[in-house]
């Protein structure tokens, strides 16, 4: 026993299968994104609806009452799939390329299981129901140790960071196939028809973030969503008004530093005397060498992070395109240069060390 | 380089010229135009012709009207235009000297 919908199809009425419904919904949406660019685009998808609805039409005289899966396969070969009718369209150089399968690609199984926030299920972020629906728990027995731990003194802070690192880190279930993903089911034409009939697909993309699935939300999750909203804008007022305060002392550290590591450069050594009226008792038993080399590394620890942080805040408040990630990861890799050359300069002047370092005062008047 | 390609290359280029002169004895039914091209081999999937015949319709060569059908919905009747048989002219003396210079080199 099958479920069948009802559609209309170029003016014709029709019992379709629910598999064979997804089926033609795949084939004619991937159509239709192909032939949007096109004048009379819309005329082209209503001439082949109605060449489809011939097409069942004529089945259906023949006394099958109910369009199945096999019918629409039936169709799709007569009329072409999309790659067929595309790859006839483009020049024959591009052939090979135009004939990665277009509407197959949910064919290919990937079964790994993925950890995502869940759209559907969530509260606030739709964390715990990602974790539940990843380990295969209930979002509510997760949802609930999350609460007692909220509750237990010195675990209040770290579940909070945790969680909002969560919800940072882990990408939100978009699709259909994320969905499939998300619960580790195979992502095959047939999940993704129970997907989409069981109201998961999101449907429209002008809803924001935070409410990308189209399903109702009850009481306790629209208190969420305000929650989630409130948080959202005080977060955002926050960021702004700590970047407009912090920019102006972030800018000078930066420069200072700037100005110290131009000039350890330009002057060698010997700058590290000229230097000598901010630390008083400069390279007090540190040989010149350690020195130079704490320098470079407390230079390095303070201003990359302050680069990072002065250039995360442009970011946000001039339309600044971020860095490029290959350039991210550079920073790290001499931030962590630094850390090494501070921990070896701890190490060999201990902490009190520190303050030998020449230009020490300037931060601490 | 594959004989294939420059197979379908060559229907390719001449799908308009053979539409164009299908209708030009008679106005048609898509899927009549479907049928005879096919039986042509000159396309082997439906599914091209439907943006095809709308772009020609678009640059003004063809034009169309519905017909009621005995059986469903009605149907799209598929005409050539004034404009559409002059450039069907054009397309008629350059297939000649194709034609031509084919045999031409075919002979020599």
């Amino acid at each position: 026993m099958k479920k069948t919908l009802t559609v209309n199809l170029g003016g014709t009425v029709f019992h379709i299968d629910e598999d064979a419904y997804q089926l033609l919904d795949k084939y004619l949406t991937n159509l239709r994104e192909h032939f949007k660019r096109e004048e009379g685009s819309d005329e082209i998808m209503n001439d082949f609806e109605l060449r489809i609805s011939e097409l069942l039409n004529a089945r259906v005289r023949l006394g099958f009452e109910v369009i199945t899966i096999e019918n629409i396969e039936e169709v799709i070969k007569r009329m072409g799939k999309p790659e067929e009718i595309f790859a006839s369209e483009e020049d024959s150089e591009n052939k090979e390329e135009q004939k990665a399968p277009i509407y197959q690609e949910t064919k290919e199984a990937t079964d790994k299981k993925q950890l995502m926030r869940d759209p559907d299920n969530r509260i606030l972020g739709g964390v715990a129901a990602g974790i539940a629906a990843y380990m295969n728990w209930d979002a509510t027995a997760v949802r609930l140790i999350m609460i007692l731990l909220l509750f237990i003194p010195h675990s209040t802070f770290f579940v909070t960071i945790t969680y909002i690192i969560c919800w940072l880190v882990m990408p939100q279930a978009k699709s259909a196939t994320d969905k499939l993903r998300m619960h580790g089911q195979s992502v095959t034409v047939e999940n993704i028809g129970k997907t989409v009939t069981d109201g998961f697909e999101k449907v429209s993309n002008k809803m924001n973030d935070f409410a990308s699935s189209d399903k109702p939300r009850n009481g306790l999750q629209r208190l969420g969503d305000v929650v989630v909203t409130i948080f959202g804008f005080l977060l955002k007022f926050i960021a702004i008004l700590v970047g407009v305060i912090l920019l102006p002392v972030l800018l000078l550290v930066v420069f200072v530093l700037v100005v110290v590591a131009f000039a350890l450069m330009v002057g060698g050594t010997g700058i590290l005397y000229h230097l000598s009226p901010f630390g008083s008792d400069v390279l007090a038993g540190a040989p010149l060498p350690l020195a130079i080399m704490g320098c470079i590394g407390v230079i390095l620890l303070i201003g990359i992070p302050v680069f990072s942080l002065l250039y995360a805040i442009c970011t946000q408040l001039f339309k600044i395109k971020p860095l490029p990630v290959p350039f991210r990861w550079t920073l790290l890799g001499f931030w962590i240069v630094s850390l090494i050359l501070c921990g070896i300069y701890v190490y060999q002047m201990g902490i009190s060390g520190i303050n030998t370092l020449p230009w020490y005062n300037i931060f601490t008047v | 380089m594959n004989a294939e390609n420059v197979k379908s290359q060559m229907r390719k280029g001449i799908l308009e010229y053979c539409i164009l002169l299908l209708l030009k004895k008679e106005p048609a039914y898509t899927s009549d135009i479907i049928q005879k091209l096919q039986e042509a081999q000159l396309i082997v999937v439906e599914g091209t012709l439907y943006p095809l015949l709308t772009r020609l319709k678009n640059s003004g060569l063809l034009s169309y009207q519905w017909i009621e059908s005995t059986q469903g919905p009605p149907r799209k009747y598929y005409k050539l235009t004034s404009e559409g048989e002059e450039f069907l002219g054009e397309l008629e003396q350059s297939w000649q000297e194709l034609e031509d210079t084919i045999s031409h080199l075919r002979n020599n």
